[in-house]
């Protein structure tokens, strides 16, 4: 026991060094924001870059760059380059917020974008005062994250959950089939998704006979499937993402289930990255589609051209949303003529500027970027699968009024 | 299920630790204790931000760690159940803040009460068992503990996959620390500093004591000490509680910092990556898990970047497991020998 | 409850039963516990597509076999042959830190996406049995894993190398005394439980999608699953993966909640009642 005491005060004393290992050189925190100078806006990025969700993290990146680039040869924005600073996570909460810290600390990054998923955005949000960072999300769509996890350094750029499943309201009623199952994931997007259907669905003239909900990483849906069958419905409103609808499409047509259904609404199911691994039976599915990418404006035909020529693919609503969001921080910097914080945060406040999906609004109630959602249909063009977009509708009639959970 | 040794995996040496119950070592450790301690709550003055951000996880996940080790080192039980009083310890808190609005003080203790009650329960169904079944039962029962938080009926009280957003007013404040001040690590920091510390010398008191030997005694030889006369099944259940005690406190303390739960906290690769950790720093000295949780730390800041984290740390258990038995402490402490002799 | 829920359950119990007969058959001979199993499955899924897409599906459920036999024997000389006098649970730790480093590997081979495979031709259907439709695939997949099962029963009991692996599997020491070459029958138990984990890899692959944490998913199910059988007891783990299967199902049927606990539940009460297992040590 007598060498237990120096090894220990040893060992201890190489476990800080070890945890202080890399610090050196660290002092490069806050980038100096104050006057007219050319400092660079810095953006840390931190997209997964593991796991099921890993290709949307780098199809975000994407984005990003592509609005980098556009203004940096434009001379930058308010005078100030683009910088992007890029971070990866494992999509773990704990993880990003690593990241996060390291990239404002360390690296000087005053806005973050690229976090991927609902659980990483929430967690992200309880650390932004402290971090004094803006954060801009353009994929995590949970309706919690302009509600009761609504920070006022945190700007919500893609729609909501709420927003998408009010989209699909209208066209509901003209979609074949009454007796309707819902088949969705257990997560809040799944939960909230179900309840808007079933409200819209009834509003409708339409039955519910069954709503079931499945653990994320499902990978056997046999049972799920043979209760839909059992149910007798003859629609289906499904919520199913990632390798979780990739299995849910593929056991269902072996179990030969689409026979049954007049209609097959799928929500964040069906996206354009999984046309060729869902395959052709998909053809004739709605789905709610965040981002059109023939709209017809100056704004998104720049941006369609610009990411097709260095990407050699059309964009999709991850990239293209993650685009507006740098596009929506870019508006708040022209306007405060500043890249501090506090001043960009406060010149979005119901900042309305165009963009690709027309003009948008920046709520300040609650951080939600007010932009239309719209309705595609799966159709056979001539690359493949594509999106047809039946409907589209405003921000005025899909967006509830802000949360009162949310307080800025 | 077939009773292993796990001598080979917990110490450096089969032979347990000599004891010397003088004072001058009771001085010595206390003294370099406090030393420790100091010189550790001077760690925001020198470090930066973010290196202070490295250090606190480090010492969150280092409590557990403590706990992984103590049963390690003093029954030869190899746990991959710590999430489980770590992750319960973090969800009574966050259930604590946001179901009954307490405060964060109370909250916290709340949190640490749960995590140990989850230890105590725990205990009693596995400190009869040893080496892999021991193991296989922390690992199925902690993994019990994740499916049931992430269950739909679960919702409302865990938040299930989307986990558990802990709102503290921002009126509220712990030990004089506003719920911002909380996610400065620099101000943070002595709020896990002094209990990892406290917990080290705890730990390492224990040890030493008449209960630390009767421990040993079970480690040894389980069947002996119970002919001898002992009661073998409190002993170890009291040092399980207090490692899962060790446990819960890093859980309710994670919380309390990230203001934020979700069940990656309670899941299989935490458990794994912990374990591992704490193996790779070595399970045979009382700092040894600290090491490799520090390690691990640094390890998923700098070298995570591809996401290859995982692959680093396989071949380090590996490598450990086959060259360096008792980990990168045991290994400095044998050539440390060799050097003196 | 209907017909098809039941034949969901024997679908998961076969892919059950054909991994768990490897593990618990490992677990038998070398007393190790193979945290591995479950990598092995995801490699065999990820070759299997790969076979099946660039050559044939039926290829590849003889392929994927031999290449993780390979790999299997890799595994005993490189690892449980040398390490042979360590601790169980050293080994059962150094299995942990290889699944890591092998689904990496795997990331960096195939990359991050989810796979999918549609089932062979003939196959992608669904076919009338009991009254109700079923998926021809699956109905194949339960065919394939009862014929297996037999067929290994058959084989440890009347056979010389059965007969040897039963023997070494009570007690491996006694058996090297009396003669039995002990090296060669674990090498054969080694590589025919990697070519199982392979087998229900690439059979995976049409059944349920191919990603990079499919062995994760299963290997503690598996785990428990050898567990409850009987440690080390082939039959044993075999009956308990069908069962669980089945029970899993069904009980998702009823309680999505109380189906998750369902395996956990089973494990404590077998370890803490019967510890040797519902099977006792009986190998086959």
């Amino acid at each position: 026991m007598k060498k237990t005491v120096p090894t220990a005060a040893i060992a201890l004393a190489i476990s800080v060094a070890l945890a202080a290992c890399g610090s050196s050189g660290g002092s490069s925190t806050a980038a100096d924001s104050s006057g007219a100078d050319a400092s660079p806006i810095k953006i840390a990025l931190i997209p997964p870059s593991t796991g099921a969700l890993a290709q949307y993290g780098a199809d975000g990146v994407k984005g990003w760059e592509i609005a980098a680039e556009e203004v940096n040869a434009a001379g930058g924005v308010a005078g100030h380059p683009v910088e992007l600073i890029k971070k990866t996570t494992d999509g773990q909460s704990s993880t990003t917020l690593q990241a996060a810290r390291e990239a404002v600390t360390r690296d000087g990054a005053r806005f973050i974008g690229g976090v991927m998923s609902s659980t990483e955005a929430a967690a992200l949000n309880a650390q932004l005062a402290a971090l004094g960072a803006l954060a801009f999300n353009a994929t995590a769509k949970t309706i919690d994250l302009v509600g009761k996890q609504c920070v006022a350094n945190s700007f919500h750029i893609v729609q909501t959950d709420l927003m998408d499943i009010n989209a699909l309201a209208a066209t509901l009623t003209t979609m074949p089939g009454t007796r309707w199952a819902i088949q969705a994931v257990d997560y809040s997007t799944g939960h909230t998704a179900a309840e808007a259907f079933t409200k819209a669905a009834e509003a409708a003239g339409k039955e519910i006979v069954l709503q079931q909900f499945a653990p994320l990483n499902t990978t056997d849906f046999g049972s799920y499937i043979t209760k839909l069958q059992d149910s007798g419905a003859d629609a289906l409103f499904a919520v199913e993402y990632g390798a979780d609808g990739v299995a849910f499409v593929k056991q269902a047509a072996q179990f030969g289930l689409s026979t049954q259904f007049k209609t097959v609404l799928g929500f964040n199911m069906v996206s354009e990255p999984l046309f060729s691994v869902l395959g052709d039976g998909i053809t004739g599915y709605y789905n709610n589609v965040g981002y059109d990418v023939s709209a017809d404006n100056e704004l998104n035909k720049k941006f369609v051209a610009a990411y097709t020529a260095k990407y050699g693919e059309a964009p999709y609503y991850v990239p293209a949303d993650n685009y507006l969001a740098a596009m929506t921080l870019f508006a708040g910097i022209e306007k405060a003529g500043s890249i501090d914080p506090e001043d960009v945060r406060d010149a979005l406040n119901d900042l309305t500027f165009d963009s690709l999906v027309g003009e948008v609004t920046m709520r300040g109630a609650d951080h939600q970027l007010l932009r239309p959602s719209y309705l595609g249909q799966v159709v056979q063009a001539d690359g493949g699968l594509a999106f047809k977009i039946l409907d589209s509708a405003p921000a005025s009639e899909t967006t509830p009024t802000p949360s009162p959970d949310c307080k800025l | 299920m077939t009773v292993t040794t796990a001598g080979g995996v917990t110490a450096a040496e089969a032979v347990p630790e000599t004891r010397q119950r003088s004072r001058r070592g009771l001085v010595i450790g206390l003294g370099a204790a406090v030393v420790a301690l100091a010189a550790g709550l001077a760690l925001p003055y020198v470090a930066d931000t973010y290196t202070m951000g490295l250090a606190a996880d480090a010492a969150l996940l280092g409590l557990p760690a403590l706990g992984i080790g103590f049963l390690a080192r003093h029954l030869g039980l190899i746990s991959l159940g710590h999430t489980a009083f770590f992750g319960s310890a973090a969800y009574g808190f966050g259930i604590a803040v946001t179901q009954f609005g307490w405060g964060p003080m109370p909250s916290v203790m709340f949190g640490v009460l749960a995590g140990t009650a989850i230890a105590l329960l725990m205990g009693v169904l596995v400190v009869r068992a040893s080496g892999m079944g021991f193991l296989m039962l922390t690992l199925a029962l902690s993994q019990a503990l994740y499916q049931l938080c992430v269950q739909t009926s679960f919702r409302p009280l865990t938040g299930a996959y989307d986990g558990l957003v802990i709102g503290l007013g921002s009126d509220t404040s712990f030990l004089g620390l506003s719920p911002a001040d909380l996610q400065d690590p620099g101000l943070f920091w002595p709020v896990v500093w002094v209990p990892l510390a406290v917990g080290l010398v705890l730990v390492w008191l224990v040890g030493r004591s008449r209960f630390g030997t009767t421990l040993e005694g079970i480690r040894e030889n389980e069947e002996r000490m119970r002919f001898s006369g002992y009661n073998t099944f409190a002993p170890r259940l009291a040092a399980f509680v207090l490692s899962g005690f060790l446990a819960s406190l890093g859980g309710a303390l994670f919380a309390l910092n990230a203001a934020y739960v979700s069940p990656d906290v309670l899941g299989f690769a935490r458990a794994g990556d912990s374990l591992i950790a704490a193996m790779v720093g070595g399970l045979g000295t009382l700092v040894g898990p600290l090491v490799g949780t520090a390690l691990y730390v640094w390890g998923e800041a700098r070298l995570n970047s591809s996401a290859n984290l995982h692959l680093y740390t396989g071949i380090a258990l590996i490598v450990v497991l086959v060259f360096l038995p008792g980990g990168i402490t045991g290994t400095l402490q044998r050539l440390w020998k060799r050097v003196k002799r | 409850m209907n017909a098809a829920q039941v034949l969901n359950g024997i679908a998961l119990g076969s892919l059950l039963m054909v991994l768990s007969s490897g593990l618990a058959m490992i677990y038998g001979l070398r007393g190790v516990t193979n945290f591995a199993h479950g990598a092995l499955y995801m490699v065999g899924a990820y070759i299997g597509y790969s076979v099946a897409r660039h050559l044939d599906f039926w290829l590849a459920l003889v392929l994927v076999p031999l290449a993780l036999a390979a790999i299997g024997v890799l595994l005993e000389f490189v690892f449980f042959r040398p390490l042979q006098n360590r601790s169980h649970m050293e080994v059962g730790l150094v299995t942990f830190g290889l699944a890591l480093i092998a689904e990496r590997v795997v990331v960096l081979i195939w990359g991050e996406k989810t796979l999918s495979l549609d089932p062979p031709a003939g196959f992608s259907g669904t076919t009338s049995l009991l009254g109700v439709d079923y998926p021809t695939y699956r109905l194949g997949i339960i065919a394939i894993a009862i014929v297996m099962a037999a067929a290994l029963i058959v084989w440890l009991r009347h056979t010389r190398t059965g007969l040897y692996i039963r023997a070494a599997s009570q007690d491996i020491e006694t058996a090297g005394i009396m003669g039995v070459d002990v090296n060669r029958i674990s090498l054969i138990v080694v590589g025919l439980g990697a070519a199982l984990a392979g087998l229900a890899g690439a059979l995976a692959a049409p059944y349920i999608s191919v990603d990079p944490s499919m062995g994760d998913k299963f290997l503690i199910t598996v785990l428990i699953v050898v567990v409850v059988g009987g440690v080390g007891s082939v039959g044993g783990a075999m009956a308990a993966g069908m069962g669980l299967g089945v029970i899993q199902t069904v009980v998702t049927v009823w309680s999505p909640s109380v189906s998750v606990v369902v395996p956990y539940a089973a494990l404590v009460v077998v370890l803490l009642w019967r510890p040797r297992g519902l099977a006792g040590r009986r190998t086959a």
